[in-house]
């Protein structure tokens, strides 16, 4: 067989043994991982509906620890940690998933399109995405928040444009080898625009690394945005958002140390999910693991 | 070699020239500019062009580029708007702080993170695989902004073994004090790095220990321990290498939040305060000080790889 037909061989998903035998251990991964984005993606649709308080409803009750009306107690003016985890948990996850949306589709438009034409578009395309790659992730997006002035759509951007070299590269890699195919050929002898050969004959045989590596890079970004919020680069208070939750409680938290625990737990909470949905999706999918 | 060296120094070039244009184009960036930072916003129309003109603004803006650059190159990163201090002077206050947490960070990062990937790669799929495997998740599961605080309220609210704030002690001076200050802020960046040396060292580990020498080893009857200690680890150490780059950069971002998360008085902390009291000079100088550190480092670490491993192509 021609070189073509030997990509094929490495790259299409074989039926494996272990997906023939149903629901093992490693597709409960995956089932949880689904129903824990589920709870992130009701906490996204519903939060305020959802919240048993005004996030920024104070009360004389401050710093009251948990209780039947305060689940999970009060801040330093009285504020109900739950509804503020709820409402921030919204801005939190709305930024991530937009951010991590936004370098998705720069990402594919850059990999796809560089990988398919190759040649010197391909070259001027990955060294400018690799110039972006030589920085550290978190000094670039520090550096643009603090240029640009800590607002929602900033952050949204910062994130995405340090990210997007990253799912760049992972979508130009099997494109390379895919677009050797023979049905690619098959497609174009027959007419077919190289365009749509490359939106319906490429991108679906490569979708799978690139649902992978998305949960991967949520699962980095929600800890971008919370550490960015964290040091004081979120978005602006009043609105609660998880980050900017523990750097104001950290400034009390001798007296009241469940005001640092819920953020925090949410936070672990959304990136294990992302990271689940992550592994569980290799596994599904049959995508040769980063680890 | 020599011409390698220079070629990864050549490639530097456009990355270095970028950033450079990045961080001196923030400044104008920002709504009201350079003066209206340092005037605020109340400053009449007379003030602010006598301050134009004084710092040079009314030129044309190519020629204060490479004026600020040439000055930047030599270590001039201009005066703080909020000391009025040079810079530079605060930078070198301030950057013995952090490499010294940096450096006791990594010393607990490889302590934590060799054994652990050792252990799972030997007995893989073993109970004592999915523990470490699930400890390293955890590593890099949790925010080091958080762990940094869960060690705080332990050690520092509920034992009050430690102090909660940590200041900067030089380890040759007072070593007890230093290490009372340092092991908590030092730990939570360790134990994060760790996690992600443990999963790459763990890969390659796992294929070194499938390759042929190993069975050749074994079949001339090595002992197990002796041929994971002279060759597997010597294999599998040497990729091991190029990770090193990828960890600065996580190691940078999370020296920034853990000096903040302690209030460890280290370059990071001074950059998130020059951001909130818009000192951009200060801002400026900080950035360029960790790219230069970060880019200094993955280029030492990219020739030494060369110069370890003569299969590399230089190319």
């Amino acid at each position: 067989m021609s070189e073509a037909g030997e990509g094929r061989v490495a790259t299409v998903p074989a039926p494996s043994a272990r997906r023939r035998k149903g629901l093992g251990p490693r597709q409960l991964l995956l089932a949880i991982g689904l129903a824990m984005v589920a709870v992130l993606g009701v906490v996204m649709i519903f939060g305020p509906q959802l919240a048993p308080y005004s996030p920024s409803a104070t009360s004389l009750d401050a710093l009251a620890p948990p209780s039947a009306q305060h689940w999970l107690g009060t801040d330093l003016i009285g504020r109900d940690v739950l509804s503020r985890l709820i409402v921030g948990g919204r801005t939190t996850l709305v930024i991530t998933v937009a951010a991590v949306g936004l370098a998705l589709a720069a990402g594919l438009v850059l990999g796809l399109w560089s990988g398919f034409v190759g040649g010197l578009t391909d070259q001027i395309v990955m060294r400018g995405l690799d110039i972006v790659f030589a920085f550290p992730v978190f000094l670039l997006a520090i550096t643009v928040v603090a240029a640009l002035g800590p607002t929602i759509p900033n952050l949204i951007m910062t994130i995405a444009i340090v990210y997007t070299p990253i799912l760049a590269r992972v979508v130009r890699g099997p494109v390379l080898s895919v677009k050797r195919w023979d049905h690619v050929e098959a497609a174009r002898s027959v007419g077919v625009s190289e365009f749509w050969i490359m939106v319906r004959h490429v991108l679906p045989l490569v979708i799978s690394p690139i649902l992978v590596e998305t949960s991967l890079t949520l699962a980095n970004t929600i800890f971008t945005v919370t550490a960015l919020s964290f040091l004081g680069l979120g978005p602006p208070p009043p609105d609660p958002n998880w980050g900017g939750m523990l750097a104001e409680a950290r400034q009390f938290m001798e007296l009241a140390p469940w005001t640092v625990i819920a953020p925090g737990a949410a936070i672990v909470f959304a990136s294990l999910t992302f990271i689940m949905l992550a592994n569980g999706l290799r596994d599904r999918l049959d995508v040769g693991g980063r680890q | 070699m020599t011409a390698y060296v220079l070629r990864r120094l050549a490639q530097l070039v456009p990355v270095l020239f970028i950033a450079s244009i990045g961080i001196f184009a923030m400044i104008y960036a920002v709504p009201g500019g350079p003066v209206g930072i340092m005037l605020g916003e109340n400053a009449n129309q007379a003030e602010i062009d006598a301050l134009v003109h004084d710092l040079g603004l009314d030129r044309p803006i190519a020629i204060q580029y490479f004026d600020w650059l040439g000055s930047a190159v030599t270590g001039d990163f201009g005066v703080s708007l909020h000391s009025r201090e040079p810079v530079i002077k605060l930078i070198g206050e301030r950057l013995p702080a952090t490499l010294q947490l940096a450096a006791v960070a990594t010393l607990i990062a490889v302590l934590l993170g060799i054994p652990v990937a050792l252990a799972s790669a030997l007995h893989p799929g073993s109970w004592l695989d999915r523990m470490l495997s699930g400890w390293s998740a955890l590593a890099l599961g949790v925010p080091t902004f958080w762990l940094g605080i869960l060690l705080i309220l332990l050690f520092a609210v509920e034992l009050r073994w430690l102090p909660s704030a940590s200041r900067y002690v030089p380890l040759w001076e007072d070593p007890l004090e230093a290490l009372r200050h340092l092991i908590m802020p030092a730990a939570t960046l360790g134990v994060y790095v760790s996690g992600v040396l443990a999963r790459f060292l763990r890969a390659s580990l796992v294929s070194q220990l499938g390759a042929d020498y190993v069975r050749t080893a074994r079949s001339k009857g090595l002992s197990r321990g002796r041929i994971v200690r002279v060759h597997v680890m010597r294999n599998a150490l040497l990729p091991f290498i190029t990770v090193i780059g990828l960890m600065m950069a996580t190691f940078i971002g999370g020296a920034v939040v853990t000096e903040a998360v302690f209030t460890y008085p280290g370059l990071g902390r001074m950059l998130i305060q020059a951001i909130s009291t818009r000192d951009y000079p200060l801002i400026q100088g900080c950035i360029i000080v960790m790219l230069v550190i970060y880019v200094a480092i993955n280029l030492t670490v990219d020739v030494l790889y060369a110069y370890v491993d003569p299969r590399i192509e230089y190319s």
